[in-house]
């Protein structure tokens, strides 16, 4: 917790500096998105799948400060706003710095770029235990392989401390993306991703002499910790499990102007732990840059 | 402005050379297969006659950055010529070229950079910004007096060219091929040529933002 706690004061305080020293910005932007996730829960078949809409908003601010001709410090805050119209108990509310060291290994839009950064954030939920601190080291490579193709490495490091330990963990996560611009309006995305690490999953719940547990045998021999939650209106238990993330995806975006997309896009996930489950998720989302 | 047609194109070129005592006029016409006008194409001729001297401008050609684009998008020149990049936003840029005929860098600058590039070899410069890779502009440099750029409406005028015989050639940034062909500006009267050429897919870096993933715990 000590060790979070610090990696978010470095990332606010670098994020509050820059703006202070000689840098451009702030650069703003907003989003908007609507999801829709059938297995919320991310519960085996049968244990208690749910799905549901959500809509998150969001903001950042962002300074780039120029290191020298071909780095690039970029700092900036988030706040975002989610709702779960279905489920309220996940409506939350965010905000935390970021800063991103970015090096371009040489001229032109086909270099390569290499960056890295840390980001954290505060994210409090209607259901109090959910609250936690967030502190991310991100790190990646992004290559044009001609001006309409674009490629790009990402990996992440993080560590969520909530307010109750069923919602904690670490995890380490790699994806790619590839982007290819059919034309000055639309563009075609595809990811690929892999997470290892610590998830949440949410079983319904009989109660028994134990207590509330699920009525699924395997759930017995769950190691990790588990909380009764009354997230989903009926009895359910929460387990932390350790899974290993699968997910595979495909977007459209067309570009509205030189400063505002919008993006549909799918992603399917299938995760393996001591139970295995798939959860699909469909978003639509706007962003605009002032 | 960017043309959004990834299939092949074909610039009409109808040139009329029309005949004015000492100098001429030569009109040259663009348009795609659509019959819309091309813009931002570069029609020259060289004397096939006597070799034209080129005499670079006094003051300096300016291509600016504005809105985090170059203007203009096209920029001939001649040879000798000097160019400054006055920078309009409130960001930095870094402008640069690596083409053959001409390699600089400006690095990181706001406002009005001090740095006069002069443009001593023939040929096509590709411009861009190393912070916004988005940002590209074209300058082409001639060896020749006798250049125009169509406008919006797809029309150029080369003139004053004193009667005799020329070798007429255009360039656009997305031209497939050398396009050219020898015409005569008389005294007087009038010539007409067609001539067909072929575009590349215009391939940019978009400029649009990036939507954010699909976030997973």
């Amino acid at each position: 917790m000590r060790a979070r706690g610090s990696f978010l004061s470095i990332s606010a305080i670098l994020a509050v500096a820059s703006p202070c020293a000689r840098a451009d910005g702030p650069y703003v932007s907003v989003s908007e998105s609507v999801t829709w996730q059938d297995n919320m829960t991310n519960a085996p078949a049968g244990d208690g799948i749910r799905s549901a809409f959500g809509v998150e908003s969001g903001a950042t601010m962002t300074w780039l400060h120029s290191v020298d001709f071909s780095t690039m410090l970029t700092s900036g805050v988030a706040i975002d706003a989610s709702a779960c119209p279905s489920y309220g108990g996940l409506d939350s509310l965010s905000v935390g710095p970021a800063v991103e060291l970015r090096h371009k290994l040489g001229l032109g839009a086909l270099a390569p770029v290499l960056y890295a950064g840390l980001s954290g954030c505060a994210t409090g939920y209607l259901d109090p235990e959910r609250s936690n601190l967030e502190g991310d080291l991100v790190f990646g490579l992004s290559k044009r392989l001609r001006e309409d193709v674009q490629v790009v490495l990402d990996g992440r490091l993080g560590s969520y401390d909530a307010k109750d330990i069923v919602f904690s963990g670490n995890f380490a996560s790699l994806g790619t993306t590839l982007n290819w611009d059919v034309n000055d309006t639309w563009r075609i995305k595809l990811t690929a991703g892999w997470r290892s690490g610590d998830t949440v999953a949410n079983y319904a719940a009989v109660q028994s002499s134990y207590g509330w547990v699920s009525p699924d045998p395997i759930t017995m021999y769950l190691p990790g910790a588990w909380h009764y939650v009354g997230t989903f209106h009926e009895p359910y238990v929460a387990w932390r499990e350790s899974a290993r993330t699968w997910s595979y995806g495909a977007g459209i975006s067309p570009a509205l102007g030189r400063h505002t997309s919008v993006a549909f896009q799918f992603v399917h996930f299938e995760s393996d732990s001591y139970g295995r489950y798939t959860d699909n998720v469909a978003s639509v989302s706007l962003v605009h840059h002032f | 402005m960017r043309a959004m047609h990834r299939a092949a194109a074909i610039i009409l070129l109808a040139t009329a050379a029309v005949g004015a005592h000492a100098a001429g006029t030569v009109r040259v016409v663009t348009k795609d297969p659509a019959g819309l006008p091309v813009a931002d194409a570069v029609a020259y001729v060289y004397s096939l006659d006597a070799p034209a001297a080129v005499h670079p401008p006094a003051e300096p050609v300016e291509i600016a950055q504005r809105d985090q684009e170059f203007e203009p998008y096209v920029t001939p020149i001649v040879v000798g010529t000097r160019v400054v990049f006055p920078n309009k936003d409130n960001v930095q840029h870094h402008v640069y070229s690596v083409s053959p005929a001409k390699k600089f860098e400006i690095p990181l600058y706001i406002g009005d950079s001090t740095a006069t590039i002069v443009f001593d070899h023939p040929g096509p410069v590709t411009l861009g910004c190393n912070i916004h890779d988005w940002m590209v502009a074209y300058v082409f440099v001639l060896d020749t007096p006798f250049f125009a750029k169509t406008g919006a409406g797809g029309t150029a005028d080369i003139s004053n060219l004193p009667p005799g015989r020329y070798r007429l050639e255009v360039w656009h940034p997305r031209l497939a091929g050398k396009v050219g062909r020898e015409l005569t500006v008389l005294e007087a009267g009038d010539t007409t040529q067609v001539v067909s050429v072929t575009l590349r897919p215009d391939r940019r870096v978009r400029r649009a933002p990036e939507t954010g993933g699909v976030d997973y715990k």
